[in-house]
């Protein structure tokens, strides 16, 4: 196999703080995420992991009033500065969202949108990038025969994993996951974990879960937030055995949060 | 429990409830009334040549056909123009705008044009078209008609864009999608039903319409479709025939009020439809 390497630090967040309005949501938070690693973001609600998660695609822009302060350097370059190129960012930051968000077209067409955005190709090659991307996502099998019907008519499972599909496509660097599991039964769960599993070997994979056994089961990394801080950050193994923090331990092993 | 209250309370609920029931037979009576009338009349008056003879001289024989043609043809170019124009700018407030000053101003003043009496928008054409052009015309007709129409699209194109979930915007924004293609792709498509029933109900409002042609698009007994001269209309055709003591063309207009009834209905019901397949 490899020889071992190093961990490459793919993005490097530095002293950053975000704010909705006027109130503060981020408090200077500094974090490495690992080159092809799993990184969960844990901890209860409010404690602003998902703001984290939105300010590395810079997504929050599309809101009035919400910004970030500090830098977020990914491969060394800062994507907060304001001569970054916001859509080709987002091409090299995909995200799947909490809840599934298909979009009103077919299901060829939900996957063929993001990649015709920066790409052109011949038909035939892209119906193999689509059939590999639904592959990926676990979903080939349940909708090869049926790609030119609604991305809608798919069960909330199914949307979930053709938004991965779609995300996965467009082959980017990065994948934001912001509670990929929290709508879908228990069979699309266990594929999607399988899933995270399998792309972490090429990609550089954020997971915000609320769900304790599924950020040890699928992550690398482990950043415990609490009220805007980040109160730990290490290798899951340690976070979920011996964590330094006392608050990380009852938050684990469930006594709050 | 206090019985008396109780009784009390029933017996109000009892009262409540007939007052509105009445209130609403009430309302529905007259449109019965009116629907029944026009009903009578207007299909006895129906016959083939309605679509295939121009309107008669007083005491002779004859059919709509100049008049639903110029309706078309002026309802026909209000939609055109106006829809676009009304779509664009509806996408504007809810898309890009939203919060902003202009869009508050667009806005405001788009609900005072909703609102607007017809008979201004007719009068407001005739004196920077008809006055222009030195005579009435077709041309003059659809622009009063078009001033009608854009302001129902923008704000029918409106509320349904903002009907569509953030989520959507946010998933098509996050695949590195410039907010025009979210907007082309997704939302717009999310909302496609929505703003259609919009573009449709503003027809239905346009068809019936007989202030802004009194003085735009006047009338023409004879065929004509030439848009830079004087054409017909059915709302024109109906106003004046039924003001005359013929009767010929008293059953003409009964028969042009139904025909406007009947689009105008099936419109809605039309718009109904999508607005439940939307939803389901």
């Amino acid at each position: 196999m490899d020889a071992p390497v190093q961990d490459k630090v793919k993005v490097d967040i530095r002293n950053l703080s975000f704010y909705y309005g006027t109130s503060q949501a981020l408090k200077s938070i500094t974090l490495p995420l690992l080159d092809r690693k799993v990184t969960a973001f844990i901890g209860p609600s409010g404690c602003g992991k998902s703001t984290l998660l939105r300010v590395m695609n810079r997504i929050y822009e599309l809101y009035p009033r919400q910004r970030a302060e500090g830098e977020v350097m990914l491969d060394g370059e800062n994507i907060l500065d304001s001569g970054q190129d916001i859509n080709l960012l987002r091409s090299r930051v995909g995200m799947v969202f909490q809840k599934p968000t298909p979009f009103p077209m077919t299901i060829y067409d939900n996957i063929a949108f993001g990649i015709k955005l920066y790409e052109r190709m011949p038909r035939s090659e892209l119906d193999g990038r689509i059939e590999v991307a639904l592959q990926r996502a676990a979903l080939w099998g349940e909708v090869k025969n049926k790609l030119r019907e609604s991305g809608l008519s798919l069960s909330g499972g199914q949307q979930q994993r053709l938004c991965i599909a779609r995300t996965v496509a467009t082959k980017p660097e990065i994948i934001l996951l912001d509670e990929p599991c929290s709508a879908p039964d228990p069979i699309s769960t266990a594929k999607i974990e399988e899933l995270i599993d399998e792309l972490s070997n090429e990609y550089t994979i954020v997971i915000v879960t609320h769900n304790m056994q599924q950020a040890s089961r699928t992550s690398d990394y482990t950043a415990f937030m609490y009220l805007g801080e980040l109160v730990e950050y290490g290798p899951t193994e340690k976070i979920f055995t011996a964590p330094d923090n006392k608050r990380t331990e009852q938050y684990i092993t469930g006594r709050f949060g | 429990m206090n019985r008396r209250l109780y009784a009390k309370r029933k017996g109000f609920n009892a009262l409540f409830l007939t007052l509105s029931v009445l209130a609403a037979v009430f309302g529905l009576v007259w449109l019965a009334l009116i629907l029944g009338e026009l009903c009578y009349n207007g299909f006895s008056s129906l016959s083939v040549r309605l679509f295939t003879e121009m309107t008669p001289t007083s005491g002779a024989e004859g059919g709509l056909l100049n008049a639903i043609v110029g309706s078309l043809m002026m309802s026909a170019i209000a939609v055109a123009a106006g829809t676009p124009l009304g779509l664009m700018a509806g996408t504007y407030l809810a898309e890009y705008g939203r919060h902003t000053r202009l869009a508050f101003l667009v806005r405001f003043v788009n609900d005072i044009l909703l609102s607007a009496p017809s008979i201004v928008t007719g009068l407001f054409i005739y004196e920077i078209v008809v006055t222009k052009m030195g005579h009435f015309s077709g041309w003059a007709g659809a622009a009063a008609l078009t001033v009608i129409v854009i302001p129902v699209v923008v704000r029918t194109t409106e509320n349904m864009l903002l009907l569509v979930p953030n989520g959507l915007r946010e998933a098509a924004a996050a695949l590195g999608a410039p907010r025009s293609s979210v907007i082309r792709a997704v939302t717009w498509r999310a909302a496609r039903a929505g703003i259609l029933t919009g573009v449709l109900l503003a027809i239905a409002r346009i068809s019936g319409e007989t202030a802004p042609l009194l003085f735009t698009a006047l009338n023409n007994q004879f065929w004509s479709t030439n848009l830079n001269a004087p054409i017909a209309s059915l709302p024109y055709v109906i106003y004046y025939f039924a003001m005359s003591a013929d009767e010929g063309w008293h059953r003409l207009a009964w028969a042009g009020a139904l025909l406007i009834t009947a689009t105008v209905l099936s419109l809605s019901i039309i718009a109904r439809i999508l607005e439940s397949s939307k939803r389901s």
